[in-house]
C-alpha cells in the first residue's frame, strides 16, 4: 500500500464515520438510526484495517474484524430486536430540533478541529490528523444523548460516543492491545444488554420510552 | 530476609490467615480460630516490633504490588516502637473479643474485617513511601469505620458516630494526601529516602507540615479535630475500641514524627509551638470534658484526647527544643512522648477491655446506672482499677513515668530557649500538671462510681464475671501496665534508639534501677517507689488490723440519719461527683441545664414533679461544627432546584459542562 492510496482510504473511512454520525441526528425514523449506525460500525472496522494493514500487524487487523461483528452485527441485531418488539415508532419531539441540531453539531466541530490542534502537534502523521473527527463525532454523540426522548435513539448517542473512544484510541496509538478492546467491547455489549433490558421494563411500566416518565420517580 | 523481616511478613500473614478463617470456619469454631490467628499476628507484630526496636533495620520494595511505584516497607527502630505497641494491644483485644463476640458479633464479615484492620495498622508505621503509606492510611480507616458501625442495627446512635467518623478520617486523609503528593512532586520521588533527601523552599515546607498536622491530628484525635473521637469510641464493639483508642490513635502522633522531625528535618521553631499548643489544650480540654462524662466509655475516648494532647506536648516540645538548639532535652522531650504513648496503650487497653466486661456483664455504660460490681465482677473490678490507677499519672502508675520525663524536659528548657520557651514553657508544666490533677479525679469517679457501692440499676445488680479468656486478654494489658510502671529502665533505652532516628548520637538516660537523665540533673527509680509505696501500706494495713484485733468487735446498724434504710439512690453518683468540678469550670464547659416543674392542678404552690435534665455538651462542636454543617445543608437544600428528575437535564449539565471546558481549554491554550 502506498502512502497516497492509504491516506486516501484513510480519510474515506473517516469521512464515512463522520457523515454517518452526522445523519444519525438528520433521521428522525429509530429503524433508519439503527441503520445508519451499523453503516458507522462498518466504517469503524475498515478505519482498523486500513491502519492494521499499513502496520502490517495481523492482531490488529482481527481486532478490527471483531470490532466490526459487534459494532455493525451483534448491536444493531440487539436494537432492532428492541425496536421491533416495541413497535417501531420516530423520534417525535426532540428537545432540540433538527435544524439547529445541525447547526450544532458544525459548531461541535470546530470546537474538536482546535480542541484537538496540540495533538496533531505532536506527531503530524495521517492517522494523528483525523483525530478531529473522532472527537467530533465523540460530542455528536453525547449532543445526541442530551437532546433525544426516545431510549434507543438515547442508546445510539452513547454509543456513537463508544464508537468515537475507540477511533480515537486506534488513531492516536499504534494499536490497542487486545485485552483492552476485548474489555471495552464487553462492556459495551452489557451497558446495551441492560439498557435493552431497562427498556422493556419502561415500555411494560410506563407503555412508552420517553425518559422523562422517569421524572415520577423523583422524591 | 531477617528476623524482623521473617517476624513481619508472619504477623501479616496470621493476619491473612485469621481473615480467611473468619470467612470460612464454621460459626462454633469461627471465634477462637479467628481471634487466636489475631492474637498471633499480634504477638509476631510485636516481636517483630521489638527486634526493629534492638537496632536491626529491614527494607523491602515490592515493585508489582501497586502500580506504577510499587510497595515498599522498612521498619527501623522508631517504626518499630509503633509496631510492638499495636502488636501487642492486637494481642489483649483478640484474645479479649474472643468472648466480648459471643453476643452477636460472631458474623463472618466483623470477624474477618477485624483482622485487616490490625494488618493496616502493622502497615502504617512500615510504609517506606508515600502511596504505600496512603494505601496503608487508607485501609486502616475503612477498615475501623467497618468495624465501628458493627452494632448499627442495635442502637441508631452509631450510625450517626459512624457518619462523624467517616467524614472526619477522610477530610483527615484528603488533608495528608495533598500534604504528602505535595512533598513528593517537591522531591522528584516518593520513596521516604528520596524525601528526606530532598531540599524543599521553606513556604513549601511549611504548606507540607501544617496539611499533613491536620490530618495527622484529626486522627489522634486533639482539639479541635477530636470531635469524631468521643463517637466514635464509645459505639464501637469494645475490644476494637481499645485498638482504636490504644493503637490507631498512635498513628496520628506517628505521622507528626514521622514527617515532621524525620522527613521535614523539624523546621521553625513556629510549627512546634504550634504542635505543643494544640497538645496542651487538647490535654486540658480532654480530660475536663472525661472529667464531667457520665458515660463510661466517652470518658475514656476523651482521656484519649487528653493523653494523645500529652503526646503532641512532648512530640512539639521536641521539635521546638531542637529547633532552638538544646538537642539534649530535645531528645528527652521526645523520648518521654514515646514511652507516653507506649504507657497511654498499656492503661488504655485494660480500661477499654475492662469497660467492655461491664458492658458485657451488664449492658450498660452510664456510670449512674452501674456500681456494686466489686462483689459480682471481683476480677473485673480489680483489672479496671489496676488501668485507673495507671492512668492516674500517680506512682507507682506508668504514666508517672512519661508524665515526669515529660515535665522534666519542660523544666529543664526554660533557662536556654529564649523568649518563646521562658513563656510557653512554665505554662505548658502548668498545663500538664493540672491535666493530671483532673485525671486523678476522673478516674476516682470512673472506678468508685462505677465499681464500689450498691448497684444503681437492675442490670447493675444482676451482673456476673465474665468469662476467663476475657479476664486473660485484660489480664494481659495488666501485665504489661505492671511491667511498664517497673521497669522503665528497660524501656526507655530501647526507645532512644527510636528517637535516635529522628535525633541521633546521644543516649537519653542511663542506670538500671534508677533513670538517670543525660545531660541534665534529674533522677527517678520507678521500681523503688514501687517498692516503698508497696511495704508503707502493707505497714499500715498490718498495724490496722493488729490494733483491730485487740477490741471486740461489735455489730451495729448503720446510722441513716433516721431516715433509712438507705437506698442505691441515694449514692453518689457520677454527675454529682463532677458537679464541683463542673462549677469551678463553668465557663469552659458551659453546661446545660434544665428545670421543669410540673405544679398539681389543685394549686400551684403544690409541686406534682421536678425534672430536672443537666447535660455538658462539646463546646467545641458546638460552636465550629455546627454553623459549617448548617451552612452545608443549606446549599444541599438549594442545590435541589438543580434536581429536577430529568434525566436529559442531568445529562445536559454534563454535556455543557464539558463542552464550556473545552473551549475555556481551546481559549486558553
Amino acid at each position: 500500500m502506498t502512502d497516497a492510496t492509504f491516506v486516501q482510504l484513510l480519510d474515506l473511512a473517516c469521512g464515512a464515520f463522520l457523515l454517518t454520525a452526522v445523519l444519525v441526528l438528520w433521521r428522525r425514523e429509530l429503524a433508519a438510526i439503527v441503520w445508519l449506525f451499523a453503516l458507522q460500525g462498518i466504517a469503524l472496522t475498515a478505519l482498523i484495517v486500513v491502519l492494521g494493514a499499513r502496520q502490517g500487524d495481523v492482531e490488529l487487523i482481527l481486532i478490527g474484524l471483531g470490532v466490526g461483528a459487534l459494532r455493525a452485527g451483534l448491536l444493531p441485531y440487539l436494537m432492532r430486536r428492541a425496536l421491533v418488539a416495541g413497535g417501531g415508532g420516530r423520534e417525535t419531539q426532540p428537545l432540540v430540533n433538527v435544524a439547529t441540531s445541525l447547526l450544532v453539531a458544525a459548531v461541535l466541530a470546530m470546537l474538536a478541529y482546535a480542541l484537538s490542534q496540540p495533538l496533531v502537534r505532536l506527531s503530524p502523521t495521517p492517522a494523528t490528523q483525523a483525530v478531529p473527527v473522532a472527537l467530533t463525532v465523540l460530542l455528536i454523540g453525547f449532543f445526541l444523548l442530551v437532546t433525544r426522548r426516545r431510549a434507543l435513539s438515547q442508546l445510539v448517542g452513547f454509543l456513537l460516543m463508544d464508537n468515537a473512544i475507540t477511533a480515537a484510541a486506534f488513531l492516536t496509538t499504534s494499536g490497542v492491545p487486545l485485552v483492552v478492546e476485548l474489555g471495552i467491547s464487553l462492556d459495551v455489549l452489557l451497558a446495551v444488554l441492560v439498557l435493552q433490558v431497562l427498556t422493556t421494563r419502561m415500555r411494560a411500566a410506563f407503555g412508552g420510552t420517553d425518559l422523562d416518565e422517569l421524572r415520577e420517580l423523583h422524591d | 530476609m531477617n528476623l524482623v523481616g521473617t517476624l513481619f511478613v508472619a504477623s501479616l500473614s496470621c493476619c491473612a490467615l485469621a481473615a480467611a478463617a473468619a470467612l470460612t470456619a464454621p460459626a462454633k469454631a469461627r471465634l477462637w480460630l479467628a481471634g487466636l490467628c489475631t492474637a498471633a499476628a499480634g504477638a509476631c507484630g510485636a516481636a517483630a516490633g521489638v527486634a526493629a526496636l534492638a537496632g536491626q533495620s529491614w527494607s523491602a520494595w515490592l515493585p508489582g504490588l501497586l502500580p506504577l511505584a510499587g510497595a515498599r516497607l522498612a521498619l527501623d527502630p522508631l517504626s518499630g516502637a509503633f509496631v510492638v505497641v499495636t502488636g501487642t494491644v492486637a494481642v489483649c483485644a483478640a484474645i479479649h473479643g474472643i468472648g466480648y463476640c459471643r453476643h452477636g458479633l460472631d458474623g463472618r464479615v466483623f470477624q474477618a474485617v477485624l483482622p485487616v484492620f490490625v494488618a493496616s495498622m502493622l502497615l502504617v508505621p512500615a510504609a517506606a513511601s508515600v502511596s504505600t503509606f496512603l494505601l496503608a492510611w487508607e485501609l486502616m480507616a475503612v477498615s475501623s469505620l467497618l468495624l465501628v458501625l458493627a452494632e448499627h442495627r442495635r442502637n441508631t446512635s452509631v450510625r450517626r458516630a459512624g457518619l462523624w467518623y467517616a467524614v472526619m478520617t477522610h477530610l483527615g486523609l484528603v488533608a495528608i494526601l495533598v500534604g504528602l503528593v505535595a512533598f513528593a512532586a517537591g522531591a522528584g520521588g516518593e520513596s521516604f529516602a528520596q524525601l528526606r533527601e530532598a531540599g524543599l523552599p521553606p513556604a513549601v515546607k511549611t504548606v507540607v507540615f501544617l496539611t499533613t498536622l491536620a490530618g495527622f491530628a484529626s486522627k489522634a484525635g486533639i482539639v479541635p479535630l477530636h470531635v469524631w473521637l468521643p463517637r466514635a469510641h464509645p459505639e464501637a464493639p469494645s475490644h476494637v475500641s481499645a485498638l482504636m483508642s490504644a493503637a490507631m490513635v498512635n498513628m496520628g502522633a506517628y505521622g507528626v514524627v514521622r514527617v515532621g522531625l524525620d522527613l521535614l528535618h523539624g523546621g521553625p521553631a513556629w510549627w512546634w509551638l504550634l504542635v505543643l499548643a494544640a497538645g496542651a489544650v487538647s490535654a486540658l480540654y480532654g480530660i475536663l470534658q472525661a472529667a464531667v462524662s457520665s458515660d463510661l466509655k466517652r470518658l475514656l475516648g476523651y482521656s484519649t484526647t487528653e493523653n494523645l494532647g500529652l503526646v503532641m506536648v512532648g512530640v512539639g516540645a521536641a521539635g521546638f527544643l531542637a529547633a532552638t538548639g538544646i538537642p539534649v532535652l530535645a531528645t528527652l522531650a521526645l523520648a518521654a512522648a514515646l514511652l507516653h504513648v507506649v504507657n497511654h496503650a498499656a492503661f488504655k487497653t485494660t480500661l477499654f477491655l475492662s469497660a467492655g466486661s461491664v458492658l458485657y456483664a451488664t449492658g450498660v455504660r452510664d456510670l449512674d446506672a452501674l456500681g456494686g460490681l466489686r462483689d459480682r465482677m471481683p476480677y473485673t473490678t480489680a483489672l479496671f482499677a489496676a488501668g485507673a490507677l495507671c492512668a492516674s499519672a500517680l506512682p507507682p502508675g506508668n504514666a508517672f513515668v512519661s508524665e515526669w520525663l515529660l515535665l522534666q524536659s519542660l523544666i529543664h528548657a526554660v533557662p536556654g530557649s529564649g523568649v518563646a520557651g521562658a513563656v510557653t514553657m512554665p505554662l505548658a508544666v502548668g498545663m500538664i500538671a493540672l491535666s493530671a490533677g483532673l485525671a486523678v479525679a476522673t478516674f476516682v469517679k470512673a472506678f468508685g462510681v462505677g465499681f464500689l457501692a450498691r448497684p444503681r440499676s437492675a442490670e447493675a445488680g444482676r451482673a456476673e464475671e465474665v468469662p476467663p479468656v476475657m479476664l486473660g486478654g485484660t489480664a494481659l494489658a495488666v501485665a504489661c501496665c505492671v511491667a511498664l510502671a517497673v521497669a522503665p529502665t528497660v524501656v526507655v533505652p530501647a526507645l532512644g534508639r527510636a528517637v535516635a532516628v529522628v535525633f541521633p548520637g546521644r543516649d537519653v538516660v542511663s542506670g538500671e534501677l534508677t533513670l538517670r537523665l543525660a545531660g541534665v540533673s534529674g533522677v527517678v527509680s520507678p521500681l523503688l517507689i514501687a517498692v516503698a509505696l508497696l511495704v508503707s501500706v502493707m505497714a499500715v494495713l498490718v498495724l490496722v488490723r493488729v490494733a483491730a484485733t485487740r477490741r471486740a468487735r461489735r455489730a451495729a446498724r448503720l446510722w441513716d440519719c433516721g431516715a433509712g434504710p438507705m437506698s442505691a439512690r441515694m449514692e453518689y453518683t457520677a454527675t454529682s461527683f463532677a458537679e464541683p468540678l463542673q462549677r469551678v469550670f463553668d465557663n469552659v464547659l458551659a453546661p446545660e441545664s434544665d428545670v421543669d416543674v410540673t405544679p398539681m392542678k389543685e394549686s400551684a404552690y403544690l409541686v406534682e414533679r421536678v425534672r430536672f435534665h443537666a447535660r455538658v455538651p462539646d463546646r467545641i462542636e458546638h460552636r465550629l461544627y455546627d454553623p459549617l454543617i448548617a451552612a452545608a445543608a443549606a446549599v444541599g437544600r438549594r442545590a435541589r432546584v438543580l434536581a429536577t428528575g430529568s434525566v436529559h437535564r442531568y445529562l445536559g449539565y454534563g454535556f455543557w459542562a464539558l463542552a464550556g471546558a473545552l473551549v475555556v481549554l481551546v481559549v486558553l491554550w
